[in-house]
C-alpha cells in the first residue's frame, strides 16, 4: 500500500506533467489526492519543495527505467550506447509519457535564480553526464562531445513531442542520434 | 541575414547556428536574444522552408527540432559564454537533416478498394514529381506571406500562430508557406499510417476530383484554392500509425 507522502507526490507530479506546474495549485493537488493542505505540508514544508521532490522522483525514475533497460538489453558499452535511443525512443512513445519533467519545468521557471532552474539545469547536466559515461565505456575519444550533441537531440525531440503528441521528432532524432554515434566510433 | 547567410538550403539552416554564436558574443547583444528567441515560430516557418527545398521527410518537424535545439543551445551559452554549446548543436542538427534524407520512407498501407489503391500508387509518382513544384510553389508563396507571418508574429502569441496554422479554412485562399508545409508535413506522416478515408459519395462534387486527386492520392495541389480545399478535406481523414516492428512484419 502506498503511503500518503507517495500518493501525493503522484498526484502531484501528474497534476504538473498534465496542468503545468504553476497552473497547478496546492488546493487542487489535495483535493484529487484526497487529503488536506496541512497534510501537505506535513509531508512538503511549501509548494517550492513539492516541485522539487516530484522533479527528483521523476528524474530517478526515469534514470532507473533506462538503466534497467540498458543493462538487460545489452553487455558491451558500445552496445549500450547504441541502444540508448532505441529505449528514449520506446520511453517518449508510451502512452502514459506525459513530457520530462526537468525541460518542463525549466521553461516554467526560467530564472537562474530559482530553485526548481537549479535543479532542472542540474537534472539536464547528470543526464548529459550519463551518456557521457556510456560513451567514454564505448571508448569514444570526444565523449563529453557526443553526449552533449546526443543530449541536444533527446530535449529537442522531447520538447517536439511536448508541443505536438506523436510528432515523430523522436523517430528521427534517433536515426540521426545513429549517425552521431558511428561517426564518433569511426573517428577514434 | 539567415536568407543571404548560405548558398544551399542546408547551409542556410546549419548557418543559424554560427549567427548564434556570432550575436552572443557580440558586446552587450545577448542580453537581448531570449527575446529574439521567442520568435521561435517565425524561426521555425523559416526553417521549414529550407527543410523543405531540401526534400526533407518531414519539414515540419525538422524545422521545430532544429529551432528547439538552437534554443536550448543559445540558452546554455548564454550561461555558460565559453561552452562549445551550438558547435555541437550545428553536428546534431546536421546528424537530423542527413536522419531526413538517408532513406525512403514507409508508405502507408491505405484501407481503400483496389481501384483507390492503384490510384494512390499511381500517384507516389505524381508526389516524387510534384516535390520540386511544390518547391517552387513554396517559393512563390514566400514573399508577401512571410512579412505577413513576420506581422502575425509581432501581435500574436506563438500558441496562436499554431492553431492558426493548423486551422482548416476551405474559405482562406491565403495560405501561407508555414500552411503549405504544414499540409505536406500531413502527407508524410499518412505515409506511415493505415488511413481511413471518408467515402467520395459524401464529398460535394465540386470538391470530389480535387478530394480524389490530392487528399487520396497525395498529389499536392497546383494552386492556392485547391489546396485550401484539400486541407479542409485531409483534416477528416483518420490514421493509425502501427508500431514500426508489426508494419514491417506485414509488409
Amino acid at each position: 500500500m502506498i503511503s500518503l507522502r507517495e500518493k501525493i507526490l503522484n498526484t502531484a507530479s501528474n497534476l504538473f506533467q498534465t496542468q503545468g506546474i504553476n497552473s497547478t495549485g496546492v488546493d487542487t493537488i489535495v483535493a484529487v489526492a484526497g487529503t488536506t493542505k496541512m497534510t501537505l505540508y506535513k509531508y512538503f514544508s511549501s509548494k517550492e519543495n513539492l516541485i522539487l521532490a516530484v522533479l527528483e522522483k521523476g528524474h530517478q525514475d526515469f534514470q532507473t527505467w533506462l538503466n534497467d533497460k540498458l543493462n538487460a538489453s545489452a553487455k558491451k558499452p558500445s552496445e549500450k550506447l547504441q541502444k540508448l535511443f532505441d529505449f528514449i525512443e520506446e520511453w517518449v512513445t508510451s502512452p502514459n509519457f506525459t513530457g520530462m519533467g526537468f525541460i518542463k519545468a525549466s521553461a516554467e521557471f526560467p530564472s537562474e535564480d530559482n530553485a526548481v532552474h537549479q535543479l532542472s539545469s542540474e537534472q539536464s547536466r547528470q543526464f548529459r553526464q550519463y551518456i557521457s559515461t556510456l560513451a567514454a565505456e564505448a571508448n569514444i575519444q570526444d565523449a563529453d562531445g557526443l553526449a552533449l550533441q546526443l543530449s541536444l537531440l533527446f530535449e529537442g525531440a522531447v520538447q517536439a513531442e511536448q508541443m505536438k503528441r506523436g510528432s515523430g521528432a523522436i523517430k528521427y532524432a534517433k536515426i540521426a542520434a545513429k549517425i552521431l554515434i558511428d561517426g564518433a566510433v569511426k573517428a577514434h | 541575414m539567415l536568407e543571404k547567410s548560405g548558398k544551399t538550403p542546408s547551409g542556410r539552416i546549419l548557418s543559424l547556428f554560427e549567427i548564434l554564436g556570432d550575436w552572443l558574443t557580440a558586446p552587450d547583444l545577448h542580453v537581448k536574444l531570449p527575446a529574439q528567441l521567442t520568435a521561435h515560430n517565425l524561426l521555425t516557418s523559416y526553417l521549414a522552408k529550407q527543410a523543405t527545398a531540401l526534400r526533407a521527410a518531414n519539414p515540419e518537424i525538422l524545422a521545430e527540432h532544429i529551432a528547439l535545439i538552437a534554443h536550448n543551445a543559445a540558452l546554455q551559452t548564454i550561461s555558460e559564454p565559453n561552452s562549445n554549446h551550438l558547435a555541437h548543436a550545428k553536428i546534431a542538427a546536421n546528424a537530423l537533416i542527413q536522419a531526413q534524407m538517408q532513406k525512403e520512407w514507409p508508405l502507408p498501407k491505405f484501407t481503400l478498394s483496389k481501384r483507390a489503391v492503384y490510384g494512390a500508387a499511381a500517384s507516389l509518382f505524381v508526389i516524387g514529381l510534384s516535390v520540386t513544384s511544390f518547391s517552387a510553389l513554396v517559393q512563390t508563396l514566400a514573399p508577401q506571406n512571410i512579412v505577413t507571418a513576420i506581422d502575425q508574429a509581432r501581435n500574436h502569441t506563438s500558441s496562436d500562430i499554431k492553431a492558426a496554422a493548423f486551422e482548416s479554412n476551405p474559405q482562406n485562399v491565403s495560405l501561407s508557406a508555414h500552411e503549405a508545409a504544414t499540409m505536406y508535413a500531413k502527407y508524410e506522416q499518412m505515409r506511415n499510417g493505415t488511413c481511413q478515408f471518408p467515402e467520395a459519395i459524401q464529398i460535394p462534387d465540386k470538391d470530389k476530383a480535387i478530394y480524389l486527386e490530392n487528399v487520396v492520392g497525395g498529389k499536392l495541389p497546383a494552386n492556392l484554392k485547391d489546396l485550401a480545399t484539400a486541407n479542409f478535406y485531409l483534416e477528416k481523414v483518420r490514421c493509425n500509425f502501427t508500431p514500426m516492428l508489426m508494419a514491417n512484419s506485414v509488409g
